[in-house]
């Protein structure tokens, strides 16, 4: 098998590509927008789990989000602490810049993580605060990274904040340190963030075929190991949106070839490690990842097999963002799961295109958010389950709809051949519990059917 | 499929197996160069009284924070009102956050929406933004009302939220009559208590003011032989059912003021509808007619309060949050006081049979010592039911407690209440603090059991503590907010949950000469 699959790729060389000056779209007024820039900027850079990770700005920013995300750590704990500057009306009046710079000396004193992150939000930012200078000059001090991630709140959406984040690594982090002479070199996994443990199912499988992780970007990352992604063979974007500019800044800058993947679905994770082998241009390689995939393949559709019969047919609306949107779609079609309706707000065009790869005609596109829109689609496509995020859970309940929770809050890892495993157990058991059918039946004394009938 | 037919690990077996324990030490190689026995000495000395004392006298930084933001207090707020949308000027961000910390709390939907400001707005003003969120949400949502709160960034550049409300009724976005209540709400001052506050105290305002009523209390028209009652920011849909339960058994008449029960609380039908129950819009001109307004949340809803009492003029029994057999008592006299009628039978009843549970439980509660963490009412609340079951607290941390009724300070009445019982002789109260610093004061000063939020569970781990959880936020337990903790039976469903707590830890840590059937 050609080894690049130009049907799915643009007939140029991978990640030669501009980079597209489109900006991501703006939030409308009045409605129940998603999260924020700083929002993003945290959700990329948290995972960097022994850092410190500060916000500058009134206590809400930190009060209301920490240790929000299921992000797993397999050592340090440091990145789910809570640290706040906790900026109060005196100090929007008079600035707050003394009260970061003690900030920044009693974490590194107490604390002494590698590094040191530190968050603007809204008001820091429009109050003006010289965040750079106060962390070069700290790092200057006490002889750590600070390291200033300038993305409030008000800049945009989720997505732009992954983007900032990515900047503030290449400006302040990578290329900033030097790997083990004997460290073996590979791949660097770029916009992955280790949701339920997924980057370790994925570390495991790449460890099986012999190609080792570089640097993890950042699910379950170590500080010290981003600093020398420059020296990465290969960068595997595995979220789109968040993080491709980094990719594309890392080959002009490093002449580090990247290419997009997911390891959502076998086919996806066997093209994954494919790819990876291929642009590493070891033949060797290529040959044990044939081998592992051929084999993982042979055992997964053989244990696939009760499932596959039980969600044949199935229909799903799929609500999530970014790279989910499509990836996600690859994992559903092989478990025989139709997807009949998607959501597209947080896709790139490369991401529709490759949805539309996909789905095929029959799918509706959802391109804006709002509970009410999500609900229509699975009514009018007779879905028989809604997979989406946190926020609209809840709404699905309501609705006595089966969910499957796919954003970052969700409790399984979903990646790699034994994740299309859970997906297919967990979508299983979400479709089959006696509650849906307890729910739909109205009370004996109550003839008239509920408005839902399924 | 009703079991596994595949034997698929997750997350808590899987990572135990050997070849990702391999993984996670060829990890180390990145993590901060320090041995085994460095590591161990460090996080030894974070559990020594010398940290402890640093920790205290740390200024500049927040660590693991207990207090959310006034929008956030304001959008809980607003959905205590029929058919009211809680909308919020700001950045979008803290919407989400909003949204997400609700629904995590009650596991129900929260509808809010937010004006997404850009940096264009931060230039120019949020008015286009307010104006564009207006004609959107009321079109997508439909609401009866709209509840604007602001956040920070709309307080920093100074937006003028009633010039901008008029604005859009100018351009003809909304019209002349159409409802639209607003608070200003930054996250800089305050904390979600005092955003509720402002939220209500808005709601009441502007109602009450343009419904050109002038309020005769009690005068008996329309409504004034109701009561008005007010829950304040209050985590536990099963405190209003509760609340509703007692005021029944009175049969008196009253409205709840602020009831988002409703919307937290709602059947799965097969049809979301974005609003459910909440305090009907007219009654709450009405409201000044009543014949005396009932809070059980004095610190939270200080300016309410002292609207009522002033613009409204009308009589007011200001409670903390009613927990256990005597703060209950002072709830049922302050009902008989406001209204005439006599306490019910039923509810005398009921207060014997707690009584009676309490005294079945009470060899195991005496001398417990206890940590509190939670906000100042609900604080008081706890104090009192710990001292009459004689459970001692050792530790509180209000982070949110710098604030006053009447003149009186929280700490000045919690200290207060606990110096008036042998069981507070212990006790320190810590305004303004964080769960870090619980953190130092449950690993030098061991208790045995911790009441608070979700969030006390780092720190609760840490120490080798159990925790109970009560407040807000409880993530990570379901249906809690469902079981009041208000009244008799809140004070029996807190006494199961604290009992219970220490006779499984008596179990879990049994020596194997004490693993017994019968307690």
């Amino acid at each position: 098998m050609d080894p690049l699959r130009q049907d799915e790729f643009d007939s140029q060389a991978c990640g030669s590509m501009a980079p597209k000056a489109k900006p991501c779209p703006r939030p409308k007024p009045g409605e129940a927008a998603g999260g924020c820039s700083f929002d993003g900027a945290q959700i990329t850079l948290l995972p960097i789990m022994d850092a410190a990770h500060l916000v500058h700005g009134p206590i809400a920013c930190a009060g209301n989000s920490w240790e929000s995300r299921g992000t797993l750590s397999s050592g340090p704990s440091l990145s789910q602490y809570g640290f706040a500057t906790d900026l109060t009306d005196s100090d929007i009046i008079f600035g707050g810049e003394k009260k970061l710079k003690d900030s920044i000396d009693y974490i590194a004193g107490r604390f002494a993580p590698p590094a040191i992150f530190v968050y603007s939000t809204c008001v820091t930012a429009l109050i003006g605060e010289d965040m750079d200078a106060v962390c070069k000059e700290a790092a200057d001090r006490i002889g750590i990274p600070v390291i200033p991630v300038n993305s409030p709140g008000f800049v945009g959406s989720k997505n732009l904040g992954n983007r900032l984040a990515g900047d503030a690594l290449l400006q302040y982090v990578i290329g900033t340190g030097e790997p083990e002479p004997e460290t073996d070199l590979g791949v660097n996994l770029i916009g992955e963030y280790n949701i339920a443990g997924e980057m370790w199912d994925i570390e495991k499988l790449m460890n099986s075929a012999g190609i080792a992780v570089t640097s993890r970007i950042t699910g379950d990352a170590r500080y010290k190991e981003i600093t020398w992604a420059h020296r990465a063979r290969v960068n595997m974007v595995v979220c789109s949106r968040a993080l491709l500019g980094l990719a594309r800044e890392m080959e002009s800058r490093y002449g580090i070839p990247y290419f997009e993947g997911s390891f959502y679905g076998a086919k996806e994770t066997t093209y994954s490690l494919r790819q990876m082998a291929y642009l590493m241009n070891d033949r060797e390689m290529e040959r044990r990842v044939d081998r592992l995939t051929e084999r993982e393949e042979a055992r997964l559709s053989q244990e696939l097999r009760p499932y596959r019969k039980l969600l044949r047919g199935k229909r799903a609306v799929l609500y999530t963002g970014g790279v989910k949107s499509w990836s996600v779609i690859s994992a559903l079609k092989e478990l025989g799961v139709q997807v009949v309706g998607v959501g597209t707000n947080k896709s790139t065009e490369d991401d529709v295109r490759r949805i539309a790869d996909r789905v095929g005609d029959d799918t509706e596109y959802i391109p804006e958010g709002g509970a009410s829109r999500i609900i229509k689609t699975v009514r009018e496509r007779k879905a028989d389950i809604m997979i989406a995020g946190g926020r609209n859970m809840y709404v699905a309940m309501k609705e006595q709809i089966p969910f499957i929770d796919i954003n970052q809050e969700r409790h399984k890892a979903y990646a790699g051949y034994e994740g299309l495993l859970r997906l297919a157990k967990e979508l299983t058991y979400s479709l089959a519990n006696p509650i849906w059918k307890l729910a739909a039946s109205p009370a004996p004394w109550d003839k008239e059917a509920p408005p839902y009938d399924r | 499929m009703s079991r596994d037919e595949l034997n698929i690990k997750d997350n808590t077996s899987l990572f135990k197996e050997e070849r990702y324990v391999q993984q996670r030490e060829n990890k180390k190689q990145f993590e901060a160069p320090c041995s085994e026995q460095e590591t161990a000495e460090a996080l030894a000395y974070s559990k020594s009284a010398e940290y402890m004392e640093k920790n205290f006298s740390r200024q500049n930084v927040v660590i693991n924070p207990h207090k959310a933001c006034q929008p956030l207090g304001s959008v809980m707020a607003a959905l205590g009102f029929e058919k009211t949308l809680p909308f919020v000027h700001g950045s979008q961000g803290c919407n989400a956050y909003f949204r997400s910390h609700l629904s995590r709390h009650f596991k129900e939907p929260t509808p809010s929406v937010s004006t997404s400001m850009t940096e264009d707005a931060a230039v120019f003003g949020g008015m286009n933004n307010l104006i564009d969120g207006l004609e959107n949400s009321v079109a997508l949502y439909k609401p009866e009302m709209v509840a604007i709160c602001t956040t920070c960034m709309a307080e920093v550049i100074g937006d003028d939220l009633n010039s901008f409300i008029g604005n859009a009724r100018i351009k003809g976005v909304i019209s002349e009559e159409y409802p639209v209540a607003y608070c200003n709400t930054p996250s800089f001052v305050g904390s979600h208590i005092t955003g509720y506050d402002a939220m209500i105290k808005g709601i009441l305002s502007y109602l009450y003011t343009r419904s050109g009523i002038e309020s005769k209390p009690g005068s008996g028209e329309e409504s004034g032989e109701k009561l008005n009652v007010m829950l304040g920011f209050e985590p536990y849909t099963g405190n209003f059912a509760e609340l509703r339960k007692i005021l029944g058994a009175f049969d008196t008449k009253y409205t709840i003021l602020g009831d988002h029960s409703g919307n937290y609380d709602s059947p799965a039908t097969g049809e979301y509808e974005y609003y459910y129950g909440g305090t009907k819009l007219a009654d709450v001109p009405q409201a000044a007619n009543a014949l005396a307004t009932l809070s059980l949340q004095k610190y939270t809803l200080k300016k309410t309060q002292e609207y009522i009492s002033g613009t409204w003029n009308q009589q007011l029994a200001a409670l903390s949050t009613p927990l256990g057999i005597k703060g209950t008592d002072t709830l049922l006299a302050t009902i008989s006081e406001l209204t005439g009628l006599p306490v019910p039978a039923t509810l005398t009843e009921e207060r014997g049979r707690v009584v009676d549970a309490l005294m079945d439980s009470h060899p195991y509660l005496h001398g417990k010592r206890v940590a509190l963490v939670g906000d100042p009412d609900l604080l008081i609340g706890l104090i009192g039911f710990c001292l009459e079951t004689g459970m001692e607290p050792v530790h509180i941390i209000c982070s949110n407690g710098d604030v006053d009724f009447n003149e009186v300070k929280f700490k000045d009445e919690a200290e207060a209440l606990l110096a008036a019982s042998p069981y507070g002789t212990e006790a320190t109260v810590h305004v303004g603090k964080d769960l870090w610093h619980m953190r130092s004061l449950l690993l030098n000063d061991k208790v045995d059991l911790a009441i608070g939020s979700s969030h006390l569970k780092f720190a609760a781990k840490d120490a080798e503590v159990p925790l109970v959880r009560v407040g807000f936020p409880i993530f990570d337990r379901h249906h809690m907010h469902r079981y009041p903790i208000i009244g008799y039976q809140g004070t029996l469903n807190l006494l199961s949950l604290i009992v219970n707590t220490i006779l499984q830890q008596l179990d879990d840590h049994n020596s194997g000469f004490n693993f017994e059937l019968v307690r």
